[in-house]
């Protein structure tokens, strides 16, 4: 019974799909008609959540991209031509992410600038191949994004297996330390962090003296830091997310551990440090650089803010990024042909990003050590220690 | 030998809260054979209720010890009002329904709070002000606070009280009398309603007190805090022979100990397992719980 009805459900959703196709291609091929006449705008798209839980972000990244073809268009635009975003909601779904895709490919958009969830990325990039369609991501940061590209795909944002090997880096180099604990949540993410970070340590010659998971939703880890307080570690890097992190960072300092203790990137949040008080004082986490941080993104953060009456999302200086590295290619590239921008991408190399230089790698990854640490200093996350020319600087 | 103590001390303090929210369980069952679903967001519940009473009376500049001890006077009172509204709204018009209808009403009551208390406060976090410094000693390599030996010897002091009451008192009485059979009791003069809304009070404000001390000495409490220390609490009813006040008590700190233990000397992941094995093998070997052989009197 239920089956039939959820059978039911889908065919329509899938009717209805196919009604949307059907009108975007409609409308779409007058307008691409339009773009490769020598006239109109030059169509990039952005796939992210416009609805749903995520909506939010998607918001600040179509914002962000918005904001970047402007600036683009009043300095004259690309090739003659001003720039058009073209939005498309992906709801972080794959099955709405694959049709999103192919709205944009009927929209006769040149490339993508976009991709917030990789579980909709990841299947928008296969369509968009089909077109040779350059596929820039801006905030999914899954390995497996670029480790099957079908060869339109780029990053400008980190992975999850580049923040372990930085944190394991920064705990030897900067840290000093020689014994560490990893505690992680199964979770996907921070089991993944997790590992990758346990790797690096060992690679490093870091003994990792403590590998395992607490149950997230608790609040009494006090019997897991009293066996980890047995062992000793100088270290302890806990790859969960920021509610838990708070309780650790708390109970470990009042059973009078005095490891540093560190954090993924997940525990970038204010609720860690309402939890832990001044327990969490001295805290550093490994987190990649958002506007705040970044020196070089003020005048994006203040254009923002007076054009859309609100603070940048953490992502927002990404998908800018992204829209300019794009528009740098198809400048590069004299055309507006899809296969060509790519090849222009793969080209680009040290790009003057506000994230900083942006070059790809053979997978389309970015280059460079992509993350930073903070430190929670006066009840506050202030910028830490970054990576950079062969050695450590402190973030000013 | 000290990991071994702080073992000792944390599980006694996580098992106090699970005795005190277990001690709900087993009298609402006593009363009227009824798994009160909603109990453990009734604990939640209170710990929001502690958690606006702490921001109204932060104006008042009281010592910390006072501001506590008057607003968990505060919300034990209010969650306990709330537990009576509960009972005459969604318990009372089905007491003579099938058992399944009443178990089905309290896992809405349980939604109801749930989703009540998240479009109120926000499906995030919120924090209890940091009032115990969280100073203690050092006990043989143990770190033991203050704020742990405070709160055990007042869960202690509320269990001991509840105990009092349900055998020393002539309403106490009157609630054994209807856990034995509540024709018999009616017919005696017994006003049942009356005291089944007791019975409700006293086991929901005995939660918010745990509530409060869990907010106070965790400083974290969202929306969704009350599923998994209600399960626990509720294992610790079963595992103590539910019905039976001391059995719950001593359920509840075992659960606590058993966690620590298998957390300490196993592992975080295998704490579950090892706990609701124990929980399995004890019911094999003796079905009715630890303290559950007083089939008749369940009180």
């Amino acid at each position: 019974m239920l089956k039939r009805k959820w059978l039911a459900i889908s065919a329509a959703l899938a009717a209805l799909s196919l009604l949307a196709t059907a009108c975007g291609s409609g409308g779409g091929s007058s307008a691409g008609g339009g773009s490769e006449g020598g006239s109109g705008t030059i169509k990039i798209g952005v796939t992210a959540p416009l609805s749903g839980d995520y909506a939010s972000a998607g918001t600040d990244i179509v914002n962000a991209a918005k904001l970047a073809a402007e600036e683009i268009n009043s300095n004259g635009g690309v090739l003659g031509k001003k720039i058009e975003i073209v939005p498309e909601d992906d709801q972080c779904d794959s099955q709405v992410g694959v049709q999103a895709a192919q709205k944009l490919m009927d929209e006769g958009v040149v490339a993508v600038a976009g991709g917030y969830c990789s579980s909709a990325s990841i299947p928008e990039t296969g369509v968009l191949a089909q077109k040779h369609i350059a596929f820039v991501a801006d905030a999914s940061t899954n390995p497996d994004l670029t480790e099957k590209n079908p060869g339109n795909v780029f990053r400008v944002i980190g992975r999850d297996d580049q923040q372990g090997p930085f944190a394991a880096k920064f705990m030897k180099e900067v840290l000093g330390a020689k014994k560490a604990a990893v505690i992680h949540d199964n979770t996907t993410y921070a089991k993944g962090l997790a590992e990758e970070a346990k790797k690096g340590l060992e690679e490093n010659g870091v003994q990792v003296v403590f590998f395992d998971a607490i149950t997230p939703g608790e609040k009494d880890y006090t019997s897991t830091l009293t066996r980890i307080k047995s062992l000793n570690p100088d270290v302890i890097y806990f790859t969960g997310y920021f509610a838990e992190g708070g309780i650790l960072v708390k109970q470990s300092r009042e059973l009078g551990i005095t490891a540093t203790f560190m954090g993924g990137d997940a525990n970038q949040d204010p609720t860690l440090i309402a939890t832990a008080g001044d327990k969490a004082e001295g805290m550093i986490i490994t987190t990649a650089p958002l506007p705040q941080f970044l020196t070089g993104a003020q005048d994006f953060v203040n254009n923002y803010k007076s054009k859309y009456n609100q603070d940048p999302g953490p992502y927002s200086v990404y998908e800018y990024d992204c829209v300019k590295v794009v528009a740098d290619a198809i400048q590069r590239a004299n055309s507006t042909d899809p296969e060509k921008i790519v090849e222009a991408l793969k080209q680009t190399k040290g790009y003057k990003g506000l994230t900083g230089d942006i070059t790809f790698n053979e997978k389309g990854d970015r280059t460079g050590e992509l993350y930073i640490t903070t430190i929670v200093k006066d009840g506050k996350f202030t910028p830490y220690k970054k990576f950079e020319n062969g050695q450590w600087v402190d973030i000013q | 030998m000290g990991a071994f103590l702080q073992f000792l001390v944390n599980g006694l303090t996580v098992g106090s809260f699970y005795a005190l929210v277990a001690l709900g369980y087993t009298m609402i069952y006593g009363i009227i054979r009824l798994i009160n679903f909603a109990h453990g967001d009734i604990f939640m519940v209170g710990a929001f209720i502690g958690w606006t009473a702490l921001a109204a009376v932060a104006a008042w500049h009281l010592p910390a010890i006072v501001a506590l001890a008057v607003v968990l006077l505060v919300a034990m009172l209010a969650t306990g009002a709330l537990g009576l509204v509960i009972e005459r709204v969604a318990y009372q018009p089905l007491l003579k329904a099938p058992r399944l209808s009443i178990l089905i009403t309290a896992l809405g009551a349980s939604l109801a709070l749930e989703n009540g208390v998240m479009l109120k406060y926000g499906a995030g976090f919120q924090t209890y002000p940091h009032l115990l410094a969280g100073t203690g000693f050092n006990l043989a390599g143990a770190q033991v606070k203050y704020a742990q030996i405070g709160f055990f010897l007042l869960s202690l002091a509320l269990m001991a009280g509840l105990y009092l009451f349900v055998h020393r008192t002539p309403v106490g009485a009157a609630m054994r009398a209807l856990a034995l059979d509540q024709d018999a009791a009616r017919l005696m003069g017994i006003h049942v309603e009356g005291v089944i809304m007791l019975t409700f009070f006293l086991g929901s404000a005995l939660a918010a007190a745990a509530g409060v001390m869990y907010g106070t000495y965790y400083t974290q409490i969202n929306f969704m805090m009350g599923f998994l220390l209600g399960l626990r609490a509720f294992t610790a009813a079963v595992l103590g022979g539910i019905g039976n006040i001391p059995g719950a008590m001593v359920g509840g700190l075992l659960i606590g100990l058993l966690e620590a233990f298998s957390s300490g000397y196993v592992s975080g992941q295998w704490k579950d397992v090892i706990v609701f094995a124990v929980l399995i093998l004890v019911l094999v070997v003796k079905p009715t719980g630890l303290f559950g052989e007083r089939v008749v009197e369940r009180m």
